[in-house]
């Protein structure tokens, strides 16, 4: 059972290396399952003083997506994928229902450029953060480069910072 | 250029060039691995479409987990104490990109109060980091 050690053929010049790629390999695969491969995720700005927008972006209406947890029973961390179906949110005056938001979206920017495209997000506080995200991935989804911009005023009904 | 090849036929394959190549992927996983894992781990928020974020290296990671401790990178910061560690860090720092890494079972307000943290600390990109959800299609 390969025990002999009376090899008399030719004499192997080169070294055996499938040991070596063995444990590499393993090695690889072991990296490739602990490494989430990228970060993804969503860029977010943040409008203040210091990065005031140009005259012209400000003259355009500014679109604002607004959850509450009075339209929207978020408040808990979410069981199911997804959003509940009783979801509401307000994009300006209009109150709808999550699952059209992508619809709305697209056509609220249907006329502008990519530069202004963006989306002001105003949730509120008590609001699970994942749905909130959820929320977001929807309005972005219908719309190539839309930006999402946090509104840091507070909310009304907001408790204090 | 008559071939004449009249050695004994070689049976094995040249494994060379695979064991360079998988030692190359080897070390690009080894390297890329730390900065991944900054912090501790926590549960993202699973979305459908979230982008790919360009890996420009230049970025400071901050935790939030759910019990409202903040690490940046891989050191706690002990609570009060935030905002102060993210002015030190800014200097000349200030266009570096901070990403934040909120635990799914937080609230929305814990989140945005550290993005307002990271925002006036000088810090002009700012991004939410999630995960794709398995199985959703790959579009946005």
């Amino acid at each position: 059972m390969g025990m002999s050690s009376g090899g008399s053929d030719g004499m192997q010049s080169e070294i055996n290396v499938t040991p070596l790629v063995d444990v590499v390999l393993v090695l690889l695969i072991i990296f490739m399952v602990i490494v989430p491969l990228t970060m993804r995720g969503y860029d977010m700005a943040i409008p203040g003083e210091a990065t005031a927008a140009p005259a012209a972006e400000r003259e355009l209406e500014q679109i604002v997506l607004a959850i509450d947890p009075g339209g929207c029973p978020l408040v808990g961390p979410p069981q199911a994928e997804g959003l509940p179906a009783g979801c509401n949110v307000r994009l300006n005056d209009d109150t709808l229902a999550a699952t059209e938001l992508s619809a709305a979206v697209a056509a609220a920017f249907a006329e502008r450029a990519e530069p202004d495209r963006v989306l002001f997000l105003a949730a509120h506080d008590r609001l699970n953060y994942e749905a909130v995200m959820r929320v977001v991935d929807l309005a972005r989804s219908g719309v190539e480069g839309l930006r999402i911009g946090m509104v840091t005023e507070r909310e009304p009904d907001s408790p204090a910072l | 250029m008559q071939v004449s090849n009249r050695s004994a036929v070689r049976s094995a394959i040249n494994v060379t060039p695979l064991v360079d190549v998988v030692l190359v992927l080897l070390i690009i996983f080894m390297v890329i691995t730390p900065q991944l894992q900054s912090g501790p781990g926590v549960d993202l928020p699973v979305t459908d479409r979230p982008q790919d974020r360009v890996d420009e290296g230049r970025r400071i990671v901050v935790t939030l987990d759910r019990n409202g401790a903040v690490w940046v990178d891989d050191e706690p910061v002990p609570g009060g104490g935030f905002a102060e560690h993210m002015r030190g860090l800014a200097e000349g720092r200030s266009d570096w990109s901070v990403v934040i890494k909120g635990d799914a079972a937080l609230s929305f307000g814990d989140v945005r109060r550290a993005m307002l943290v990271v925002d006036a600390a000088g810090y002009k990109n700012v991004g939410l980091i999630a995960e794709r959800r398995e199985g959703a299609g790959e579009s946005g």
